[in-house]
Formats: C-alpha cells, structure tokens, sequence
C-alpha cells in the first residue's frame, strides 16, 4: 500500500466512523416508533444491511473464486479470502440481531423459517471455506480448495433458499416488488442511508483486509528469502 | 478428449473401485454395519409409543435419511482412503484422461455402492418401522436414486477435498451436510409423500430441486474436480 492510498484508507476510515455515528443517531432518534412492532424493530436498519452485505460477500466470493481458478493471480484469492471472512462476520451479526427481533415479535428466539435456516446453512459454508484453508498445508492447495468451495457454497445458497421456502416460510417480506413501498419517509430514508453505511463499511474492511492479506504474503516471501541467504 | 475415451476412463476407474471393493467387501460391509447401528440406535431415540404414535410415514423420511448420509460419509472416505494407501492418486492423475473423468468414474463406483447399501438398508427399515415397501416399490426407487445420485456426486467431491488436507469423517461431514442440506429436505419429503400412498406427482417441485440439485453440481464437479485433486 502506497502512501497516498493508505491516505484515502484513512479518510474512509474517518467517514465511515462518523457515517456510523450518524446511523445510530438516526436509528434512535431520528426514525418513529413502528406502530405495530414498536421499538425493537429498529434493529431492522442494522439488519437488513447486514443481510445484504453477507449475500454481496458470497456473490462477491463466487466471483473471485471463479476468477482465481482460471487466472491463478494471488489477488483475487485474497479478495475471495477476505470476502469469505466479512460475509462470515456479517452473517454472524445477521444471526444475532435476527432472534433478537424474534423474541420480541414471535414469541422465540429462533424458528425454522425460510430465511433464518438459509443464513444458517450459509454460515456452516463460509466457516467450512475457512476451516478447509486452515487445515491445508500450504497456501496454494487452501486457496485453490477454498475456491471450490466457495464456488459451491455460492450455487448452493440459491438451491437452499428455494428448497428451505417450499419447506417454510415465515419471514415478514417488507418490500414486494410491484407494490408502493409501505414505509414512512423517516423510515425510508434511514434504511436507505444504513445500506449505504454498510456498503462503505463493507468496502473499507475489503481494503483494509486485502491489504493485510498482501502484506502478510509479502513479509512471508522476505522471511522466506532471508531463511534461504543464512542457510 | 473425444466424448467416447471421457466415459470409457470413467467405467474404467469405476469397474477398477468396484472390482476392490468386491475382493474385500470392506467399504460396503463397514457401511452396512454401521447403517444397522444407526437404525438400532434411532428405534431407541424415539420410544415405541412414540414410533406408534407418529407411524412409519413421518418417522421413517428422516431416520432413513440420516442414516444413509451417515453411512454414506463412511463410504466416500474409504474411496480416497484406498488411493492414499499407495499413492495411487498419483498414478491416476498422471493418467492421460480428463480429471473430470475421475470425478466421474470415482461418483460412479460411490453411487453404485451406496445403491447396494440402500437394497439393504431400505427393506431394513421396512421391517424395524412398519411399513409395506412392496407396495411402494417403484416410486421409493425413483424418490431413492434421485437422492442419492447427488449425494454420491457431492460426497465424491467433498470427500477428494478432505482427503487432499488429510481429513477424514470429521471434515467431510462439516462440509457435506449444509451443502446437501436441499437435497436432504427434499428426500425427506418425497419418501413422506411416497410412504404416505401420494403419487409422486404430488412433489413433482421437490424432484426438481432434486433433479436440479444432481445436474447443477454433476457439472460444477465435473469442471472443478481438476483443482482439487491437482498436486
């Protein structure tokens, strides 16, 4: 990372702070009370765009793992890498804040309903990305079979959506296509705004993450040459 | 490679697993001993009033279910076990044939074998749970192969990429459950449809996701089974 580029990190760094801060202020503040749920469903404005980034990840993540398998460059591994592990986190942050809604507005924590069990089934794919390249013994063979992986766990998310939605569902669908959009302007705003915090959010730990990946391959290769002079 | 070399290799490689597994019998008996268990183990899970209560039709699906994918994880391991003793995996990929061709032969020799284990383990079933499979005969066959075509495939793929990183059960397990998890919802439902007398027609959607489950990841294995198994 050059200078100047870990400059413009910084000022993402800096934007995507306060733009967070605004998120929260406008969540609690700014947005009425739903009149039926009342407050809890606020955390729909950090939940959905969270779901939204993790499914941008895995699309992101089938992507470079296709792109790497044919051109074998490094970087898009260490993109499909970092997509794997931000989809990773943000589909935990989706499993956290969706049963806190559930307890307040079903009644349970957790129920086997279309899209929960299809974000479950989509964290078991990404930690079982992240466990093939661990157990690997070398960074080719964990990256080439992370991209099978990833390739797979891709194609298979859209199976399970289909499969799991015949199976049950559940799920309040708050926009339908087709329909004028039910929200109050607050409320669409806010939401509107905390998806374009998140896809900041996003692209900042893209950056940083890839850059430490880089970073990481670099010092490995001069500890490596360093090793190979003194013996 | 012409059309006609891609199958006889894939036969070849097939005939050659099958024809070992025939002088030892030791895969195929490991899993039907180890089905057997499962199905004895599960007849004490749920009491006897409770199998009463519930009747074949809802119990069955799902113990039959698991205990094939079980079983089946024990096959898929032992057909890379078997090329790891002697370094044959080696000797197969210096073989002049498209690698897609071993992800075929080696899918054909599990799906043959797990179709012997289920002419055993589904009259079992029959006889522990109460239920006239004669009757049934030919929609539980279709409803079986389906279903198990995919978990061949899928297995064969997962089980390459866990023997590469030198795993077993405990890795293909994690990595092959939430992928066949549709394929599993499906099968569920169709042997619940069949065991409840329905024609098949009635889960006529359920096939397809099977049947496009099988075709989507034939091909997906066919195209990425050279990067998993290349040295």
């Amino acid at each position: 990372m050059t200078s100047g580029q870990s400059k413009g990190t910084l000022a993402l760094t800096g934007l995507v702070l306060i733009a967070m801060f605004v998120a929260i202020w406008m969540v609690f503040q700014y947005v009425p009370n739903e009149r039926v749920m009342g407050p809890v469903q606020r955390i729909f404005y950090f939940h959905v765009p969270a779901a939204m980034i993790t499914f941008l990840s895995v699309f992101l993540l089938m992507a470079s793992s296709i792109t790497y398998l044919w051109t074998r460059n490094k970087r898009w591994d260490r993109i499909s890498l970092a997509s794997t592990e931000i989809g990773l986190m943000f589909c935990t942050l989706v499993l956290i804040t969706g049963p806190i809604w559930a307890k307040a507005a079903w009644g349970v924590w957790w129920t086997w309903e279309a899209r929960l069990t299809t974000t479950l089934i989509l964290w078991l794919l990404l930690a079982g990305c992240l466990m093939v390249r661990g157990y690997a013994q070398n960074q080719d063979l964990g990256a080439r079979l992370a991209s099978v992986l990833g390739i797979i766990a891709a194609l298979d998310v859209v199976i399970v959506y289909k499969a799991v939605h015949w199976w049950r569902g559940q799920h309040p669908i708050v926009f339908k296509s087709g329909e004028k959009n039910p929200l109050a302007p607050e409320m669409y705003t806010t939401f509107m705004y905390c998806i374009g915090v998140f896809m900041a959010l996003f692209l900042l730990m893209m950056i940083l993450r890839v850059a430490v990946l880089s970073l990481e391959e670099r010092t490995q290769a001069l500890a490596e040459r360093r090793t190979g002079e003194l013996s | 490679m012409t059309g006609a070399g891609f199958f006889r290799a894939a036969g070849v490689l097939a005939a050659k697993d099958l024809s070992i597994e025939w002088r030892t019998r030791e895969g195929l008996s490991a899993m039907v001993l180890f089905s057997l268990i499962v199905l004895v183990v599960f007849s004490f899970a749920f009491d006897l009033a409770t199998i009463k209560q519930l009747g074949p039709a809802r119990l069955v699906p799902g113990i039959l279910w698991t205990t094939l994918a079980f079983a089946g994880v024990v096959g898929f391991t032992r057909s890379f076990q078997v090329e790891a003793r002697r370094d044959s995996m080696t000797a197969l990929l210096l073989a002049p044939v498209d690698r897609g061709a071993l992800f075929a032969g080696k899918s054909l020799s599990n799906l043959v074998q797990l179709l012997l284990l289920e002419v055993v383990v589904v009259p079992l079933s029959a006889i522990f749970f109460g239920y006239d499979l004669f009757a049934i005969l030919w929609p539980m066959s279709v409803v079986v192969f389906l279903h198990t075509f995919g978990l061949a495939e899928m297995g064969t793929l997962l089980g390459a990429v866990a023997a590469k990183v030198g795993r077993g059960e405990a890795l293909l397990s994690t990595l092959l459950f939430p992928v066949t998890m549709p394929l599993f919802i499906s099968a569920v439902k169709c042997t619940n449809a069949v065991l409840d007398g329905k024609e098949l027609s009635s889960v006529s959607n359920w096939l397809l996701i099977a049947v496009g489950f099988d075709l989507l990841f034939l091909f997906v294995g066919l195209l990425t089974f050279e990067y998993v198994v290349e040295e």
